[in-house]
């Protein structure tokens, strides 16, 4: 049977766990539009948008956390903040995974609709502020969608570093009860509860606005 | 007074030559009709006139001055040549009259206000006023076409180039994009038009271009281009579009 009190106790992990993703999210996606247009309008930066981007996807986030911590935490100072860490090296990967988002959905859209914001005048950056990006924007929904899911997932790596958010909550539930395997399984459905429905939503907002505006 | 011209403009993509030397103006007021074979360069030829494009070598001139030769800016002259695109090309994302007023406001940057009415005035020319909260995917071809003539003209542009406007539409549709442009060539709107549409061009022309694999073959007033036309390649060509042999 489930006690009501531990399922309180692990909610409170989920502030925390929310809140990690949706900052690293944050950052993430502050750092990814500007590198899929930086990536578009200049092809002598492309090269070291390219080598953050592999360096992100290629290296486990994990990795980075820790390394941050310990490593740079030494010279950073708040990086010896293991929230902060956290937020940060999730952060960094989310801009390296939004970024690809951007600059598939960014492709996606006709080349056309440049040329003819171009032909009334507008500067390239005001075509991708006006006309580029709020198109690229819908059509990346479903992979922003993803994105945060993964995001939600992965911050319980921060439990390593002592962020006291859900993961952290589930295995000091399982040191103080004499279960196993029920605090993990709470936390697998809490997990569940956040992913599912944000990504799901994501997903059918990106559609309608497809099917309402006749993108592809 | 001369609105654009070109002067030995010629256009390379990677080893196929596109436009091999072309000498071209039109003054303000006119209407000319370019047509030509499929592949003979009309499109490229126009983008190159609209600044969309720059050309190899040759030289562009927007009233007088030389576009490339010297330090303009071309935003600014692309603000003032209106273009029209076969496939309209409206902004996917706005409503019909958020299309005509976003280059107003961006560009030309008139408050909210003077652009709705600039805008509802000019979506009103072309008989479009009561779609204006329409997106383009609830348009048909030729309302699509009809706010996509808007939103150049609403611009006040010096000229408005067209890319076979009518091209991808059927008849009836050709036929009210094409009374809303002769209306415009009547008012006095310098307008240079890829078009085969021939009646188009008989009643409002002042001249028909003929290109042919990169070159202007020939030139002249409709009523001598349509009956002796002075080549054999214009004779072959409107030969066969008017419906002969
Ligand atoms: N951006 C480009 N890159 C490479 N080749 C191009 C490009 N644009 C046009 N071409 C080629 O240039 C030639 C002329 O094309 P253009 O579109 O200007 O012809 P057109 O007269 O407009 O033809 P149509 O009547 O079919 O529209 C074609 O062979 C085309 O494949
Ligand atoms: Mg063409």
């Amino acid at each position: 049977m489930i006690d009501p009190n531990d399922l309180l106790f692990l909610l409170q992990g989920v502030p925390a766990t929310l809140a990690i993703s949706f900052l690293s999210f944050g950052i993430g996606f502050a750092l990814g539009i500007p590198i899929a247009v930086a990536r578009q309008m200049s092809p002598s930066l492309s090269y070291l948008m390219e080598a953050y981007e592999k360096a992100f996807r290629g290296i486990p986030v994990l990795v980075f956390m820790l390394l941050f911590y310990f490593g740079l935490g030494g010279f950073v100072p708040f990086l010896k903040d293991p929230f902060t860490c956290a937020v940060v090296a999730l952060g960094l990967r989310s801009g390296a995974f939004q970024s690809q988002i951007f600059r598939g959905a960014i492709n996606s859209v006709d080349k056309q609709q440049m040329m003819a914001a171009l032909s009334l005048g507008m500067t390239k950056t005001e075509a991708f502020r006006y006309v580029i990006l709020p198109q690229a924007f819908i059509v990346a929904l479903p992979g922003l969608g993803s994105e945060i899911s993964l995001l939600i997932k992965d911050s319980s790596y921060a439990f390593i570093l002592g962020v006291l958010e859900l993961t952290k909550h589930a295995d000091i539930l399982r040191k103080a009860s004499r279960s196993f395997v029920f605090p993990y399984l709470m936390a697998a459905v809490l997990y569940i509860l956040m992913t599912f429905p944000i990504a799901n939503y994501l997903d059918k907002w990106g559609s309608r606005l497809k099917t309402k505006y006749g993108l592809r | 007074m001369e609105v654009l011209a070109c002067k030995g403009l010629r256009k390379v993509y990677g080893d196929l030559e596109v436009l091999k030397g072309i000498d071209f103006s039109i003054n303000k007021g006119e209407t000319k009709v370019i047509i030509g074979p499929s592949g003979s360069g009309k499109s490229t030829f126009l983008r190159i006139m609209g600044l969309l494009e720059p050309p190899t070598e040759g030289k562009v001139f927007f009233e007088g001055k030389d576009v490339y030769g010297e330090n303009l800016n071309l935003n600014m002259i692309r603000a003032k040549i209106g273009f029209v695109f076969q496939d309209p090309s409206l902004f996917r994302h706005l409503t019909a009259l958020e299309n005509v007023k976003l280059g107003l406001k961006v560009v030309l940057k008139m408050s909210d206000e003077e652009a709705t009415k600039k805008a509802m005035e000019t979506l009103k020319l072309v008989r479009m006023d009561e779609w204006a909260d329409y997106y383009p995917a609830q348009l048909s071809g030729g309302q699509q076409q009809r706010v996509g003539i808007a939103r150049a003209l609403a611009m006040d542009p010096d000229i408005i180039l067209f890319d076979e406007p009518t091209a991808s539409l059927d008849i009836e549709l050709t036929w009210e994009v094409i009374d809303v442009m002769k209306d415009l060539a009547r008012r006095g709107i310098t307008m240079l038009v890829v078009t085969h549409e021939i009646g188009f061009a008989k009643e409002v022309a002042d001249e028909i271009v003929l290109m042919d694999s990169g070159r202007i073959v020939e030139s002249g007033p409709p009523e001598q281009m349509l009956k002796s036309p002075k080549t054999e390649r214009a004779r072959e060509f409107l030969g066969r579009l008017l419906g002969g042999v």
